[in-house]
């Protein structure tokens, strides 16, 4: 018999777990959807095609009805997992660029390195990261690659602490003191060793920054100082729906239920991932 | 322990210090005054006079020192949004409906979300663990606006059960008291799962099994005790984060509270209270993370930092 990889008990216990598997292709679906947007839809996210029927409840012409400035809801809900997305996956791909660096510096070296990057966790800790992102928000008058950003610095912190635990962790092993027996530099070491051994950490810590990513968005946009309109963002329509909900429940819900949809699926998947991925950290 | 504790004092110290200055840079690099508003256009001899008087007019850092000298006096200035009080008054004004709704929140939502955390552990990998999980992750997913929204749909609009606004009757604090328990609640049923899960499965729960202790006395006597080191520390900083909770809450809700304070203040470049709003709640996240530090310490022998032996 073959022996088995590392790879295939992961899969093993990735496909033992039902809520993570239905969440995975729930977010399957919702990315295809997004990326085939102009397919599936019939008009384009701002074309106000439907004016004389604005607020038109939801029918089988309009699956989620019609908003208030008569445009078709299900396209702006579609093209919503579309920001949504590319938001969260921007965001948790910046967040990992600066928690890897980071995070090995400080895993690798200790002492004052060590030092100097915890003071600056303990800095992004201490400031709600609402709060920094509304001022951030309102410096650069919001806009989509500024809120990726911010959501980026905040959610680098989780990355870089998980790096950092197994750089730490792997640090003093043999093949990587027989690495530097045979003179390996110090970045070479973190590059071809220490990195490729933190993996799994790593590819856990991406997936669960996405949901934090998706829902800073939200919320600042909810707040009206997020992405701009036209651009369709659920926080936006959230936000405008709070208006009419006495009148018009579709304008509310569609985004609502839309957003809980995603970010729990993503986090259950992430959270499948890392069971599956590091059986030692399960239930943090 | 008092080293540490003074270590950790000047490590407070430095971040507060850290997070005063960014902050108060970045309030002022945002673009506009307090008097460039658009609708009632200030006249530029007017403004001028009135940075002056505000003292405006002065190089930032010569702001900063003067503002920061005042807070350590306890002087956060005047709101020039409502310049009829010091932002102290303001915020002894704000602050109560705030502290009420988010405090009723946190000390409900915790013990349930513990009463489930133990319920998941105890019945670990039945359909009461299942529901725990889907519940406490649901909480801790989905952002809090949006719970509130559901709330007020189903059971304002839909069962018109409750007010879904305002504050002046208690029956109106109901909704939004449920929206701030949802956090505490999630956060604790994970954690009380987990580290419950994480003590069952020790050595000496078997041994105390062994020696015939009824269930309820190794529950409630030697596991809860032991699992209760991490849901300690929580707890603090999730009292605190109910300020931040407070933005969406009480805009859903329309609870005259803090909450809207925090978007005004940075929309109308209202300075002192901005900074003041923001150092507070920094210096109460720091001194939250320092006692909860302490306490574990003290709670935890197996810790407890130099002292001892």
């Amino acid at each position: 018999m073959t022996p088995r990889s590392p790879l295939y008990f992961a899969w093993r216990r990735f496909a033992d777990n039902k809520a993570a598997v239905v969440s995975g292709l729930v977010l399957l679906v919702i990315m295809l959807m997004a990326i085939f947007a102009p397919l599936i839809t019939k008009t384009g996210y701002e074309d106000q095609d439907f004016l004389t029927q604005a607020y038109a409840f939801p029918s089988t012409e309009f699956w989620f009805g019609v908003d208030d400035l008569g445009r078709d809801f299900f396209t702006r809900i579609v093209y919503g997992a579309r920001v949504s997305l590319t938001i969260g996956f921007a965001a948790a791909a910046f967040s990992v660029l600066i928690g890897i660096p980071l995070g090995a510096i400080a895993g690798f070296y200790g002492g004052w390195a060590d030092w100097a990057v915890m003071r600056l966790i303990e800095l992004f800790s201490v400031v709600p990261p609402l709060l920094a992102a509304m001022l951030l928000g309102a410096l650069t008058n919001g806009g989509f690659f500024t809120i990726v950003l911010i959501a980026a610095l905040f959610g680098w912190v989780q990355v870089c602490l998980l790096v950092r635990a197994q750089v730490k962790a792997f640090r003093d092993k043999e093949f990587v003191r027989a690495a530097a027996a045979l003179g390996a530099t110090p970045g070479y070491i973190i590059r071809r060793h220490l990195i490729p051994n933190s993996i799994s950490p790593i590819i856990v810590g991406f997936v669960l920054a996405i949901p934090l990513a998706m829902m800073l968005e939200a919320s600042l946009s909810f707040l009206g100082i997020g992405v701009p309109p036209p651009t369709p963002s659920w926080g936006q329509m959230i936000n405008v729906g709070m208006n009419f909900m006495y009148f018009y429940w579709h304008l509310a819900v569609f985004p609502t239920a839309a957003l809980a949809v995603t970010v729990l699926a993503t986090t259950l998947f992430g959270d499948g991932l890392r069971d599956a991925l590091d059986p030692t950290l399960k239930g943090r | 322990m008092i080293r540490y504790i003074l270590g950790r004092l000047a490590s407070v110290a430095l971040t507060f210090t850290c997070v005063s200055v960014i902050v108060f840079l970045m309030m002022h690099a945002v673009p506009g005054g307090p008097f460039d508003g658009n609708d009632m256009p200030v006249n530029d001899v007017v403004k001028a006079k009135l940075n002056a008087s505000l003292g405006l007019d002065q190089p930032l850092y010569v702001q900063y020192f003067k503002y920061m000298w005042a807070v350590l006096h306890f002087d956060f200035g005047i709101p020039f949004q409502s310049p009829g009080e010091t932002v102290l008054q303001l915020l002894a004004r704000a602050w109560p409906p705030s502290l009420i709704l988010g405090g009723a929140g946190v000390l409900i939502g915790a013990p349930l979300g513990i009463l489930l955390g133990m319920a998941a552990a105890l019945r670990r990998n039945t359909w009461v663990d299942y529901l725990a999980s889907a519940f406490a992750t649901l909480g801790l997913t989905i952002p809090v606006f949006v719970i509130s929204m559901a709330l007020i749909m189903v059971f304002a609009v839909w069962l018109n059960w409750l007010p879904a606004s305002g504050w002046g009757k208690p029956r109106a604090w109901i909704l939004p008291v449920i929206a701030y328990a949802a956090i505490p609640m999630a956060t604790y049923a994970r954690y009380t799962r987990s580290a419950m899960l994480d003590v069952l499965t020790k050595p000496f729960v078997t041994v105390l099994r062994a020696k015939g202790l009824s269930e309820r006395r190794i529950i409630f006597q030697h596991v809860l005790r032991n699992a209760a080191l991490p849901m300690v520390t929580v707890f603090l900083p999730m009292f605190i984060g109910t300020a931040t909770g407070s933005i969406f809450v009480e805009a859903m809700f329309r609870v005259p509270g803090l909450g809207a304070y925090f978007v005004s203040s940075i929309e109308l470049r209202d300075y002192s209270l901005e900074m003041a709003l923001i150092l507070m709640i920094t210096m109460m996240f720091c001194l939250a993370y320092l006692i909860s530090d302490i306490v574990y310490a003290l709670l935890n022998p197996r810790i407890r930092v130099g002292g001892g032996r």
